[in-house]
């Protein structure tokens, strides 16, 4: 294949048209043959005042047109706009930045993951009444007005607010915009230029100065409809809308798995030159122009099963390109090629024509059904379709398979002034993508604001309704890739579809924490001996990959020193030897094996901890966890250090008392042979030793009426009993840790009751280890006194984080358990990760997943806030003078201009005129500007408004000299951070 | 078969939880005993919540979670399905067909669908016809059965004077659905139908299972509007089941030896076991779902395959039967696993 037919995927299609809001309601528009015609609103212009049968001078002769429902709403909020801007930006440009937003997610993509990369943007566009109405308005010309407008700041835009580094441009061919458009994104990602392009069209009729123009032009059909080849065309009625496309290369796509609407083989794009007057069209061209296109795709006409036409239903053009068509078309074929245009739903959509023509195409072929194309009961007979090979579309059909089961469409778009074009598409390669059931997953959904984030529930809510479990894994997987890089952020553990549908519904009913949080700091507390069990851990290796992962790896590096496999042993409950889990030969790597795992496993899924704490045996997993020790050396050290106390004679006793140390400290001195073996809380110490000894000690304190209970131990841990095994273990000589690493995690020693550096911890440490007490509570205090977030158990059951709760050692940490015991199910893991992402963390999710489920589904489009409208028209320009309406409605039918929004009254000191300098720059209500809203990110505040801040502050705060913008910048991000330098600044004036 | 018939995937879908015979005594006051013994269904799944009468599940919820169970495991998409094909003997409506509300469910449009008005032998005949119309342009198809008999069990009515020749109903069948995606196209296929049998036998034979339906004249005066013979069902059906085996066998050109798993038809736990020991393939494994799913009609082969699908390694062979005693039908299909 050489580069020049190198196949590009459609593989994200958003759009919105009169009468469709979205993407399936435009297609069920289709499919049903329904239209979206209406008389002209009145926000547009008087159509009455403008109507005139006869079409006189500066008239229309229809009061009909294809109108879009609420091109006014716009989520300014969340592409960072300031009202100010959005109110003073082209719709145009505010319906694209929304429409291309959706566009990427509908590709299975996060639109902020394409930030930096070679995206190009194409936008096709042939309209700027915004200009028009605007312009002319001298006085109010503003910066935001200048950059509020224009074809290329259009596609520029959409380039800025994605952070797109591609080439972005606007075309204006006229009516053929929007697939010229297409033609350039594909060739552009041919040539390398980028390596996917958002391509799309615009079209908005805020004046009726076209209308009048095709009136004059004697175009204008006076029922305000496009009847495409119709014996009634009698001209064109007008549309509009925004359709967008996200390209790629059909081999990048096919490799990321990504779902394909279309694939567009060939394409192409010329001229009418000198015809019979430059707005008349050309058969010998438009000839020509499908014949290159089918020599490009390297397809014969008859491969093409039908043709979305220009069809604007206008005599002259439809006869000229029906004559183009069965010129091409017209010779022997197995079918004739079916021929239809959306013009007849939707109405001449001008710059997004070409678009909605290619959208109607891509849906034709992903869903393998052609709607109808309307009017085609009153088909012309002056065209003679049948002579020329063409057949209109008359209801819907199911497109036959061409051969290799390949279906091929083609679209065609012709500009006014003579530029035509014409794409042709094939279905999709069909690649079986089979769901694979099992694991946990987490569902995602994010958004910017609270009640955005209640919108995108619900919407998701309604997408997994139905769905087979087995479909959970995709599912989960696609919101994680697409939906999960916003702030306000929700998750979930899902184990079902209708677990998942219940909580969700759930979550929309209690109030959705959305409270303001850093990023999370995680503590690991690593179990220690007593928590093992046979099975343990045996459900998350079934459901979790990178834990079965990285237990194999575990298990690999134990094998060698143990002679088995110690997953069998732990997970699987077998023996060696008729020794279980519970012999402390084997507990010991047991329990390293599996908190080494989950440790990796969290690491794997991007859950790094702060820090960590080991409980006694723990401290080998937590010291592997913060790269101290390598696996290797981790696994040697506790295979022998396992065996060299399960050697150790049998006998010795553990006991827990609740009593404080220093409580027992004398008792314990007048026993030789025991000793303190943990302090784990204030009154919590365990007494270990000669099992003579320690019950008297315990006895004592239980005819003070302590509490006492005795551990099933095999031997008396960190007793003077271990003093053997510690030498020996010594005289091992672990000499690959001669040279300890530094720790990348601060690392709690309950051998000292403090945090110790990475160094410390050499092999002297590790001798130590076994007889020295285990200071629990000391070292847990540390940690807590360095405020983490969260604690997240590392072990097999929930025990240290009982012990911490007893001592109050928590904090106001969240506790995380992702192994809870023998009822563990696998979900607990994931519901461990679902909190940490919900509060702030941003997890690598896809090793999560099987192979089977890492497969992007396509999941519902944003759902934008329409609460906010701007506008301005032919009805709300008086003279020269351009007023834009902004207005926030609260429900569809209770609308309260903004200015009536309750205002935080203002005193006179200089934090408030500075709050107040903010407000009126950027057209904010003074009580929306919380104290963390960044002025650039969230307030949308660019290097314009910056200087007009400099200025304002100049004047409010009275200084003397301007602040240069320079210094600002660096100290200021929020409006928090504002407030203090003014008032820095002020106290400065003062002195 | 003009054109090879691959199954990519199955699916299948039981209502609610398993109901045992010890609930359906406490239920319907027949003896959790003697259905263990004489009937051998141990459970069964209604989609009928037992204690409150509500209907949980109809016919179109079981056809299109199975379908989309089969569906996404094949991984085909909505527009791949050619054309769907259900058979049941209790359709929710008789108009629209439930197989047109599956489609409408499962997002397909503007392709054929047909329903079957099938009982037993109906799995059968589904897929004999799926396989029937694949060709060049269709290329994969869902071909569907289930059952819901919600409109037959009484629910407040005093049962302790019921004739135990009608309580057995209440404990022989169940509801349920299952599905499979046949392909014309082998990549990825881990079956092949290789045949399939689908014959009336009935002519001049009275029906051995006959179900009502009523309109708004409403149910006759002491009509009951299901009926068994069950006495013609114990005598004609394992000799049946038996010609159809060797029937197959012979098609295929397979000596019984070469049989690794036998789907015998499933009328009761008892009934079955009773067949298979007459079908006497030795050797085979035997798949077998009716003492846990009850007998649910149209859905039972499609349960059985869904069970053998996990089982069936590349080369081993399947041999189908069963037997739709309403009016003496005959059915059977073949497989080979890839």
């Amino acid at each position: 294949m050489t580069t020049g037919s190198e196949h590009i995927a459609v593989v994200g299609i958003d759009c919105r048209f009169p009468g469709a809001g979205d993407k399936d309601a435009f297609w069920d528009m289709l499919v049903r043959g329904e239209h979206g015609v209406s008389e002209v609103p009145a926000p547009r212009w008087d159509g009455a005042a403008f109507h005139d049968a006869a079409g006189g001078a500066g008239r229309v002769n229809t009061r009909f047109g294809a109108f879009m429902s609420d091109p006014d709403a716009f989520d300014f909020e969340f592409f960072g706009v300031s009202p100010r801007e959005a109110a003073a930006m082209d719709p145009q440009q505010r319906m694209l930045l929304q429409a291309a937003w959706r566009a990427v997610e509908d590709s299975g993509v996060a639109p902020g993951a394409l930030a930096g990369s070679a995206t190009g943007v194409f936008v096709g566009m042939m309209s700027s009444e915004w200009a028009t109405l605007h312009l002319s308005d001298y006085p109010g010309l503003t910066a935001h007005r200048g950059s509020g407008n224009g074809y290329c700041m259009a596609a520029n835009r959409v380039s800025y607010h994605l952070d797109l580094r591609g080439p972005s441009t606007a075309v204006d061919t006229a009516c053929s915009s929007s697939l010229v458009a297409t033609h350039l994104a594909a060739n552009a990602i041919r040539a390398g230029d980028c390596d996917q392009a958002i391509v799309a069209g615009v079209n908005l009729m805020l004046t009726p100065a076209l209308s009048i123009f095709y009136t004059q032009a004697g175009l204008s059909a006076p029922d305000g409809r496009c009847k495409p080849f119709s014996g009634a065309a009698d001209g064109i009625g007008r549309g509009e809308g925004v359709g967008v496309v996200v390209l790629r290369r059909l081999s990048d796509a096919l490799a990321d798995r990504q779902p394909v609407y279309a694939v567009i083989e060939g394409s192409a794009v010329n001229q009418d030159g000198r015809s019979n007057g430059i707005t008349a069209p050309s058969r010998w061209s438009q000839e020509s122009v499908l014949t290159a296109a089918y020599a490009r795709a390297g397809v014969r006409p008859r491969d093409i099963a039908f043709v979305e036409g220009h069809g604007t239903g206008t005599t002259l053009g439809d006869m000229i390109e029906v004559k183009a068509l069965g010129a091409v078309h017209g010779g022997p074929r197995p079918q004739p090629c079916l021929l239809g245009s959306v013009k007849g739903n939707i109405g001449h959509a001008e710059g997004a024509a070409g678009i909605a023509g290619l959208i109607k195409a891509c849906l034709a072929l992903d869903r393998r059904v052609l709607p109808p194309t309307l009017h085609s009961e009153t088909e012309s007979p002056r065209l003679k379709l049948a002579e020329q090979g063409l057949r209109l579309a008359r209801g819907a059909v199911r497109l036959p398979k061409g051969a290799n089961g390949t279906v091929r469409g083609a679209v065609s778009s012709f500009g006014l002034g003579g530029t035509n074009a014409h794409v042709v598409l094939a279905s999709a390669p069909v690649v079986r993508r089979p769901a694979e059931p099992g694991g946990v997953g987490v569902l995602t959904v994010s958004a910017n604001t609270a009640a955005a984030l209640r919108r995108n529930i619900a919407a998701l809510a309604e997408a997994v309704e139905g769905q087979p479990d087995e479909r959970l894994g995709q599912l989960c997987h696609s919101t994680n890739r697409v939906k999960s890089g916003l702030r306000q952020r929700v998750a979930l553990a899902a184990t079902s579809v209708a677990q998942a549908r219940a909580e969700l519904r759930g979550l929309l009913r209690d109030s959705i924490p959305t409270e303001q949080r850093g990023k999370p700091k995680v503590a690991f507390l690593f179990t220690g001996q007593g928590s093992q069990f046979a099975g343990m851990g045996a459900a998350l290796r079934a459901a979790c990959p990178p834990f079965r992962d990285r237990l194999a790896e575990a298990d690999a590096a134990l094998r060698p020193h143990l002679g088995v496999s110690i997953s069998a042993i732990a997970l699987d409950g077998k023996e060696r030897d008729g020794l279980g889990v519970d012999a402390t030969a084997l507990t010991q790597p047991a329990l390293f094996a599996l908190q080494y795992a989950l440790a990796a496993a969290l690491a794997d899924l991007g859950v790094r901890p702060d820090a960590v704490l080991g409980h006694s045996v723990g401290e080998f997993a937590a010291a592997c966890a913060t790269g101290v020790l390598t696996l290797a050396e981790a696994a040697a050290m506790i295979a022998t250090r396992g065996a060299l106390m399960q050697a150790l004679p049998p006998g010795g006793a553990m006991i827990a008392v609740r009593a404080g140390a220093d409580e027992v400290a004398d008792l314990v001195a007048a026993e030789p042979l025991v000793s303190i073996a943990a302090v784990n809380g204030p009154d919590s110490v365990v007494l270990s030793g000669d099992a003579g000894g320690a019950r008297r000690i315990a006895a004592a304190l239980a005819e003070s009426g302590r509490k006492v209970t005795e551990l099933v131990v095999s031997h008396g841990f960190h007793s003077p009993l271990m003093t053997q095994a510690a030498r020996d273990f010594g005289d091992r000589a672990f000499s690959g840790i001669a040279a300890p690493r530094p720790a990348t995690a601060a690392f709690a020693s309950t051998v000292r009751g403090r945090f110790a550096a990475g160094d410390e911890l050499d092999p002297a440490y590790w001798v130590e280890q076994i007889t020295a007490p285990v200071r629990f509570a000391d070292a847990m205090a540390a940690l807590a006194r360095r405020e983490p977030t969260h604690l997240v158990e590392i072990g097999p059951r929930g025990v240290l984080l009982g012990l911490a709760v007893r001592a109050g050692l928590t904090g106001g940490a969240k506790r995380l358990v992702p192994v809870p015991g023998a009822a563990a199910t696998g979900a607990e893991f994931a519901a461990t990760l679902a909190t940490l992402y919900s509060d702030g963390m941003d997890l690598d999710w896809d090793r999560l997943y099987r192979d089977g489920q890492r497969v992007p589904r396509r999941l519902p489009g944003y759902v934008f806030a329409d609460t906010e409208r701007f506008w301005a028209s032919a009805a709300t320009v008086r003279g020269n003078t351009a007023s834009v309406v902004t207005e926030k409605t609260v429900t569809e039918d209770q609308v309260s201009p903004r200015s009536e929004r309750p205002v935080r009254r203002l005193g006179d000191g200089p934090v408030d005129a500075v709050l107040a300098a903010v407000a009126e720059i950027g057209d904010y209500a003074v009580a929306d500007l919380a104290p963390e809203a960044k002025l650039h990110e969230d307030l949308g505040f660019d290097s314009i408004m910056v200087m007009q801040l400099g200025d304002q502050l100049t004047e409010v705060l009275r200084l003397t000299e301007p602040i240069p913008v320079e210094e600002l910048l660096p100290r200021v991000t929020t409006v928090g951070e504002l407030l203090a330098f003014a008032a820095e600044v002020s106290q400065e004036g003062k002195r | 078969m003009n054109t090879d018939t691959f199954i990519l995937a199955t699916g299948a879908a039981l209502p609610g939880d398993p109901v045992d015979n010890d609930a359906m005594a406490r239920r319907f006051g027949t003896n959790a005993q003697w259905v263990e013994l004489f009937v051998g269904t141990r459970t069964r799944h209604f989609a009928v919540d037992l204690e409150t009468g509500e209907q949980t599940h109809t016919l179109a919820d079981l056809a299109s979670a199975a379908a989309a169970q089969a569906m996404s495991r094949a991984g085909v998409e909505a527009a791949d399905i050619d054309f769907l094909v259900l058979g049941t003997a209790t359709p929710d409506m008789l108009m629209p067909a439930t197989v047109n509300l599956v489609a409408d469910r499962l997002g397909i449009d503007q392709v054929a669908t047909y329903q079957l008005q099938s009982g037993c032998a109906g799995a059968v005949q589904a897929l004999d016809i799926g396989a029937r119309l694949l060709d060049e342009d269709r290329r994969t198809g869902l071909v569907i059965g289930g059952d819901v008999c919600a409109k037959h069990l009484v629910l407040d009515r005093d049962t302790s004077a019921t004739p135990p020749g009608e309580l057995i109903n209440y404990v022989l069948f169940g509801d349920g659905a299952g599905a499979a995606v046949l392909s014309a196209d082998d990549e990825g296929a881990p079956m092949r139908l290789t045949s399939v049998l689908n014959r009336f036998t009935g002519l001049g034979r009275d029906p051995a299972q006959v179900i009502h339906w009523w309109g708004e004249t409403g149910q006759p005066e002491g009509a009951r509007s299901v009926a068994e013979d069950y006495k013609a069902i114990e005598e004609r059906v394992p000799g049946m089941a038996v010609e159809v085996l060797h029937e197959l066998l012979d098609r295929a050109g397979w000596d019984s030896s070469s049989v690794s798993f036998l789907l015998p038809p499933q009328l009761s736990g008892r009934m079955t076991q009773r067949i298979v020991k007459e079908l006497a393939v030795d050797g085979a494994t035997e798949v077998s779902c009716v003492a846990e799913t009850g007998n649910n009609g149209n859905a039972l082969p499609f349960l059985q395959l869904d069970a053998l699908a996990p089982r069936l390694g590349p080369g081993h062979r399947a041999v189908a039967v069963a037997i739709e005693s309403s009016k003496w039908l005959k059915g059977g299909f073949t497989l080979e696993g890839r």
